[in-house]
């Protein structure tokens, strides 16, 4: 078992590594860089200018590996390894990685061209979250974490429904092998009220029923997971609310150990075509590295 | 629980108490001007009803219908002006209903309920009809054709007796359909967009009494009185219903600075202008035809349309008018429709109907059940019920709501006088009495069928709330006063009656 991050030296996927260095010195397992490079025409032997190619994209394999070892450094104080593989795919290639090591999870990083500290989505995240049948994580860009350190507490988007009643299940079985708390977090947007005759503050009601309902959930959630032996104080629950999703997750507080976790969508059959749609937004407006589950 | 006779919980009030926990930041710094505050109520108020009305009130009372237009605003402006004192010295988030249930007690409330809940329901119903009407207008004039009268139409005959040839009025029912969708997946319209349907809604209106005026014709006004006092009093009825919403200004009033000096200029401006503009719809109107016209029921479908189509003898304006009344009236539907969950929703955090009510979806964040429910209520009123009952069905239920508030007011200074009230009615006692003769006065015009059908309304209502409501009342078993507890957006202001 393993954590397989997908590297490419052109893509800022340092943070990557360090999520993953991360989850794997919370985790006791090894940390295994992938880079996918271009393959080569399979066409007659001796083609020179084919040769070339796979001359050139084996330097580039060799080379991202040897930079991502360096990356993940001496100080990952887990076992680490890199390796480069041929694909017409990148996403495709990570997959088969991910089946020939038996990797536990993908991560990957936010591309260029995400805004900062925030998670944001490649094409490339995209089809590996329709098809990977392991978590996805996704680092924020630019995240390093501070050598040495763990994930002490996980963060489970909760929404009263029969998915996340079952990722839940799934997340307090890490937690519990970890040693990491947990965190119950429900997210909410506040809509914009609208201009009625009929009812003042209309909205306000709304929410607070909202409120209501959620946190009831939540204690309910928490007893469940106290009845299955956790202990009361290492389960937090907290409503997130806010104009937009970023400003939602921005009024929770985050500390360096924390990771956020979401399941992809509910239980119907297309589970895994489509990540929620909130869901989604989630994951963008994430401060944290997030962790999509199928 | 400690048993309590049914005289006592008839009369009980429900205590005000807040949310202690807020967080930082939740409260709003919300400062309208006197003038904002008064767009507020024009646009919350005009232009509903003034787009179907003139066909229903014309034939009751003649030109005279010039003046129902200034009683029913009178009536309006004065009820605004009661409602914005309960509503100030009782600062909960909801409707008429909740300030009753606070200074009045279980009973009354109820009724208003019921009053409330005909008002926006049968409202929201009623808009969508005379959607229907210019949306067909709107087909013909650029497509060249329209729905057939069989599905444009409610089977039921009007009140003049005559088989309609109608089965369903479909437009109708696919527009509050269409509304629920919307509201279920939690659209909100948003400040902007409001401000420019209210544009869409005064630029047609004014198009209309300008391009009316130039068929100007005296003689349309002659017999002025012709129908007497008792068309004028029927009529006022009728139109009540075109100046409901400037009660929207009494609910906003603590978001003025100052509301005592506010909120009357707010209130009395924002009337002047609606009833000036709808003065000038209707004299408009009148000057370019005479009464005959509308009293012919053909012409009662997308009326302003028509009138416009005939004087310019093309379709270019008429279209104008017909585009802008499908796409504002459009979004009264949906605001109405949103009112009405929000009503049940008040009603159902109360206990009083069923807790299915206040389900929020945990996707959505909308209550899905409440406006399905709604929406269906709603459509088959839209679909099947001919126009002529719902204006003045309307107009009841917000008659007697809002005598009841004028009463309430006079209770209430009499019961509580020392309860702090940013606003304080002017010229108190006399406005609240004049509010509610002004009221006896128009509902006194109303036709026995409107009062048969409110009697039985408030009956049904009555009876549901002796079966069901009365044992399952929150206030019957709360034991935590946060069940009862207002939601803190709102001023935060902790004195207890």
């Amino acid at each position: 078992m393993t954590y397989v991050v997908g590297y490419s030296p052109h893509k800022d996927d340092a943070c990557a590594l360090s999520v993953a260095a991360q989850f794997a010195r919370s985790d006791k397992d090894s940390v295994h860089a992938v880079t996918v490079v271009p393959q080569g025409w399979e066409v007659a032997a001796g083609s020179a200018t084919d040769g070339d190619f796979t001359a050139w994209a084996q330097g580039q394999g060799e080379a991202s590996a040897e930079e991502a070892l360096t990356l993940l450094g001496a100080d990952a104080g887990v076992p680490i390894a890199a390796s480069w593989v041929t694909g017409r795919s990148v996403p495709a290639a990570l997959l088969e990685q991910v089946e020939a090591l038996d990797a536990d999870m993908i991560v990957v990083g936010s591309g260029a061209n995400g805004a900062p500290g925030r998670v944001a989505m490649t094409a490339k995240t995209d089809r590996l979250l329709h098809s990977s049948p392991v978590p996805v994580a996704i680092a924020p860009r630019g995240y390093a974490a501070e050598p040495g350190s763990r994930f002490t507490r996980v963060t489970v988007g909760f929404r009263d429904d029969d998915a996340t009643w079952h990722l839940l299940q799934r997340v307090a079985d890490i937690c519990r092998r970890t040693g990491a708390s947990l965190r119950l977090v429900t997210v909410a947007l506040d809509r914009p009220p609208m201009y009625t005759a009929a009812v003042s503050g209309a909205e306000d009601l709304v929410r607070e029923q909202w409120r209501r309902q959620a946190s009831a959930a939540q204690d309910e959630a928490v007893e469940h997971l106290v009845d299955a032996g956790f202990a009361r104080d290492e389960v937090e629950t907290v409503l997130a609310r806010g104009a937009t999703w970023v400003e939602a997750l921005d009024s929770v507080e985050w500390h360096s150990g924390d990771v956020l976790v979401v399941g992809s969508s509910s239980t119907h059959l297309l589970t895994q075509v489509f990540l929620g749609s909130s869901a989604a937004k989630i994951v963008r407006a994430s401060p944290v590295p997030v962790v999509v589950v199928p | 629980m400690p048993t309590m006779s049914l005289g006592d919980q008839l009369k009980r009030r429900k205590p005000i108490v807040f949310q202690h926990k807020h967080h930082q930041g939740e409260e709003l710094a919300r400062n309208l001007s006197t003038f904002q505050l008064m767009m507020f109520g024009v646009g919350a108020t005009v232009g509903t009803g003034v787009f179907f009305v003139l066909g229903e009130a014309v034939p009751k009372a003649g030109p005279a219908v010039l003046v129902s237009f200034l009683i029913a605003g009178l009536a309006a402006g004065l009820s605004a002006l009661c409602y914005a004192e309960l509503a100030s010295a009782i600062p909960v988030s909801g409707s008429t209903y909740s300030y009753a249930y606070h200074a009045m007690g279980e009973l009354v409330a109820v009724v208003i309920a019921g009053c409330v809940l005909l008002e926006y329901g049968v409202a929201t119903g009623a808009v969508a009809v005379g959607w229907s009407g210019y949306f067909n207008e709107l087909l013909l004039e650029t497509i060249g054709w329209r729905l057939p009268q069989a599905l444009s139409i409610s089977p039921i005959p009007g009140t003049d007796g005559e088989p309609t040839g109608g089965l369903i009025n479909l437009p109708a029912v696919v527009l509050v359909l269409l509304c629920m969708v919307l509201l279920i997946r939690g659209a909100s319209e948003s400040a902007r967009i409001n401000a420019i349907m209210v544009l869409i809604k005064l630029g047609v209106l004014i198009l209309f009494a300008v391009i009316g005026f130039t068929a100007f014709d005296a003689d349309h006004f002659s017999n002025f009185f012709g129908k007497g006092l008792a068309g004028v009093s029927a009529a006022a009825g009728t139109i009540f219903f075109s100046f409901i919403g400037l009660d929207a200004v009494a609910t906003a009033g603590e978001e003025v600075k100052n509301p005592q000096k506010a909120l009357p200029r707010a209130i009395i401006g924002a009337l002047a202008i609606v009833s000036g503009i709808y003065l000038a719809v209707a004299a408009a109107g009148l000057a370019a035809k005479p009464v005959s016209f509308f009293e012919d029921s053909d012409n009662a479908e997308a009326g302003l349309a028509l009138i416009l189509k005939q004087i310019t003898g093309n379709e270019f304006w008429s279209t104008i008018l017909s585009a802008g009344a499908v796409i504002s009236i459009f979004s009264v539907t949906l605001v109405t429709l949103y009112g009405q969950t929000r009503i049940l929703f008040a009603i159902g955090r109360d206990g009083l109907i069923p807790r299915k009510f206040l389900e929020v979806s945990p996707k959505t964040m909308t209550p899905t059940f409440n406006t399905i429910v709604v929406a269906i209520v709603v459509a088959l009123i839209g679909g099947f019920v001919p126009s002529d009952y719902l204006w003045d069905t309307v107009s009841i239920g917000t008659l007697v709501a809002f005598s009841m508030v004028a009463i309430g007011i006079i209770v209430m200074r009499r019961t509580h006088p020392d309860l702090e009230r940013p606003f304080r009615i002017p010229g108190y006692p006399v406005t609240p009495i004049l509010t509610v003769l002004a009221c006896l006065y128009i509902l006194w015009g109303l036709a026995a069928i409107t009062w048969v059908i409110f009697g039985i309304w408030i009956a049904i209502v009555l009876l549901f709330y002796f079966f069901y409501g009365r044992h399952h009342a929150t206030l019957n078993t709360y034991t935590d006063p946060e069940e009862i507890a207002e939601p803190a957006g709102r001023r935060l202001r902790e004195d207890e009656e």
